[in-house]
């Protein structure tokens, strides 16, 4: 560290003297600017770090004068490094995630606008699709380049086999599931021991009865947890709780530790992102087998509205290439960067002009995010606030197995909610 | 003869032993035995269910290849043996200093020193987390091997300490008085007369204190991040992906840390049981 803090000090040091110089000669420094830019990314699973080396060898070529420094960090210990290196030695560009995950840099001023780059690129047309989630006070502070879908998916061959059609609505939903019950299948396969996957069903059960606006208010904070409709969406979990949906026993599971349910055929249905299909293909379900469908309507009235949490490049404060930072950020932002980088990494390209790749479940998620009225979430442990985030997962996990403790679980998530908007 | 050899009692007890005796030798075995499978099974067989039947497919070299292109694990492997080797060195070279001034010199103050070593031993050591932490971060060591090598040679030597002193005691007196009488600097009766005969001692407690350090993982966590210093104990989780645990590549990765310190003992095995019984026996 000490060595490290040194180099620091030399660095800042040339980066004065270069400073200094170009005010001195203010007539070079327009050709004395030898273009350099540090990304530091949280990429170290082989498909992402692929995918970014891609981005920046692509950058490079259409750029020479530009070096680029790229630090690929392991994506726990990006975690709380990222809060020491935007303050300390801060490089240019960061990844990070929209939604309120963000917020904590804004508002701590670690992060920088970039209205400017959405603007001169036209981004609120091509990034349509996240730009609710890097929009805070109507300023923009990041730049999405990936994301994927959340929703249903189910073993197609048993949904035949018992002619069962895929559901679009409440009705049909909770009558697909006693069909499954009645020929000996768990309607819904679940493993809650790690609790984000409760949250899932929260997010969507929400966003299904309340809609979007509502939900968001809710994972910001505003809303008490003991507001009737939120009664009402745990209600309609309640309902399938009754029934008998979730599998037995799903608190014992991680969520891979419930896949085998889906893979054996006892269980019918999973609602999970996008990245539960590479395990279920290995393990065999074939396209034939495995199908995807959007959550069901429950309120017809409310527009649809989907869990699609976005990775996003953010352009730091402490920035000192900021005119390079702003090239790789529309760079990045562009249809074909995208589209080669998400083919990669098996995502989805955010930018509305990129190609998706022909894998049938990313083309089926893409046509639904493309006609996504009500807004795109990022899910729940990335919209509400860590302390939130934790007390509310934990509490749904308890409703879930204990569905009578309702009103304890909502009163505790409320006095959490209260100690945080103090 | 206490215990009666098994071949000398009632012919019942004989056949309970025999039957017994395999039961429970796979009941032991049986977590590692399920590592050991694990590690060449399909992710395949893992997200079906198959966490305990046969293979559907034999993936070894697949799965051990996987786990050093895929993943740092060489380079955490290498850290293992960079914070290992000098912490072993280490505390037993001190160790074999303060055995031998414990050992004996003859002061006032001898077993409250002792004692001192002894009590360290008896620290809960996760109570030192946060202060060994921050005493890491003030030295400039934090994030770095330093810091592990610094807190296990501190931490292993009371007990080896402990080890040394006994042994040390029971080594004849007369010879250290013998050299005392000829003049020999008291350096020198370390290093020529005690240090030879405590050869049994230092390669007992060297494969000790190796399998202690390199099987650490709390320390490797509290003290490190990132494959540029944490040892393989803390590393493997690096074998999963961002969504999905990759537990037939956490199993193989298991399987190779654990191979250095198995190794290690069945080299040094002799000087190991050898040491066991050190001081038991006079």
């Amino acid at each position: 560290m000490s060595i490290k803090s040194g180099i620091r000090k030399v660095r800042s040091a040339m980066v004065a003297l270069t400073t200094s110089a170009l005010i001195a000669l203010p007539a070079l420094a327009g050709t004395a600017m030898a273009g350099e830019l540090v990304i530091n990314t949280d990429s170290s699973f082989p498909a992402v770090k692929k995918a970014f080396q891609s981005a920046v060898t692509g950058f490079e070529q259409e750029n020479p004068d530009i070096k680029v420094t790229w630090n690929v960090f392991d994506n726990e210990a990006y975690k709380s490094a990222i809060r020491n290196f935007l303050s300390a030695e801060s490089p240019d560009l960061a990844t990070w995630f929209a939604g309120n995950r963000m917020l904590p840099y804004v508002n701590a001023g670690l992060f920088a606008p970039i209205d400017d780059v959405w603007a001169e690129n036209g981004l609120d047309k091509t990034l349509k699709a996240a730009e609710s989630a890097v929009t805070f006070n109507g300023t923009k502070w990041a730049v999405p380049y990936t994301y994927y879908q959340w929703g249903v998916y189910y073993r197609k061959d048993l949904f035949a086999k018992f002619g069962i059609d895929v559901p679009t609505t409440w009705e049909e939903f909770k009558a697909a599931g006693a069909k499954l019950q009645e020929n000996g299948v768990t309607p819904v396969a679940i493993g809650t021991k790690f609790p984000w996957t409760a949250a899932g069903w929260f997010d969507y059960l929400n966003l299904r009865t309340n809609g979007y606006d509502f939900h968001m208010a809710v994972t910001r904070g505003e809303i008490p947890w003991t507001d009737e409709r939120i009664r009402k969406t745990m209600g309609h979990w309640e309902e399938l709780l009754k029934a008998g949906f979730f599998l037995e026993n799903h608190a014992a599971y991680s969520w891979q530790e419930a896949l085998p349910a889906l893979v054996n055929g006892d269980a019918g249905m999973y609602l999970m992102g996008n990245f539960i299909v590479a395990p279920l293909q290995e393990a065999g379900l074939t396209e034939d087998q495995l199908g995807f469908f959007q959550f069901p309507a429950i309120d017809p009235a409310i527009a649809m509205a989907e869990d699609a949490p976005a990775n996003t490049l953010h352009l730091a404060a402490g920035a000192r290439n900021v005119a390079e930072a702003k090239k790789f950020l529309a760079y990045i932002a562009r249809a074909d960067v995208q589209t080669r980088m998400n083919e990669i990494m098996g995502q989805l390209p955010v930018n509305a002009k990129s190609s998706v790749s022909d894998d049938p479940y990313l083309q089926a998620g893409f046509k639904m995010l493309s006609n996504v009225d009500g807004g795109l979430a990022q899910f729940f442990d990335r919209d509400a606030s860590a302390a939130m985030a934790k007390a509310g997962m934990e509490g749904f996990q308890e409703f879930m197995v204990k569905p009578e403790r309702l009103d304890k679980v909502l009163a505790r998530l409320e006095t959490v909610r209260q100690r945080q908007t103090q | 003869m206490f215990p009666t050899p098994i071949d000398k009692t009632s012919s019942a007890t004989r056949v309970a032993y025999k039957v017994a005796l395999p039961v429970a030798l796979l009941l032991w075995l049986l977590p590692l035995l399920a590592v050991a499978l694990t590690s060449v099974r399909s992710s395949a067989d893992i997200t079906s269910g198959n966490y305990w039947g046969w293979p559907t497919s034999f993936n070894l070299v697949e799965n051990y290849t996987a786990i050093f292109t895929n993943s740092p694990l060489a380079a955490y492997l290498l850290n293992s043996f960079k914070v290992t080797i000098p912490a072993v060195l280490g505390a037993i070279a001190l160790s074999s200093l303060t055995g031998f001034a414990l050992g004996i010199y003859k002061f006032r103050s001898n077993l409250f020193v002792f004692f001192l070593f002894v009590a360290g031993n008896f620290i809960p050591f996760q109570i030192l987390m946060v202060p060994v932490r921050d005493l890491s971060i003030q030295l400039g060591v934090y994030n770095s091997i330093y810091a592990l090598i610094l807190f296990h040679i501190a931490f292993q030597t009371g007990f080896c300490t402990l080890f040394m002193r006994n042994f040390i005691r029971t080594l004849p007196f007369d010879l250290i008085e013998a050299a005392r009488i000829e003049g020999v600097s008291d350096l020198r009766i370390f290093w020529y007369v005690v240090l030879p005969l405590m050869r049994p001692a230092l390669a007992a407690l060297s494969v000790l204190v190796f399998t202690f350090v390199w099987n650490d993982y709390f320390w490797a966590t509290v003290l490190t991040q990132g494959a540029h210093a944490q040892p393989i104990t803390a590393g493997i989780k690096s074998l999963n992906g961002e969504w999905i645990a990759a537990w037939h590549l956490v199993s193989a990765g298991s399987v190779v840390a654990a191979l250095p310190p198995v190794l290690m003992f069945f080299l040094m095995q002799k000087h190991f049981i050898a040491g066991l019984t050190l001081g038991a026996v006079k």
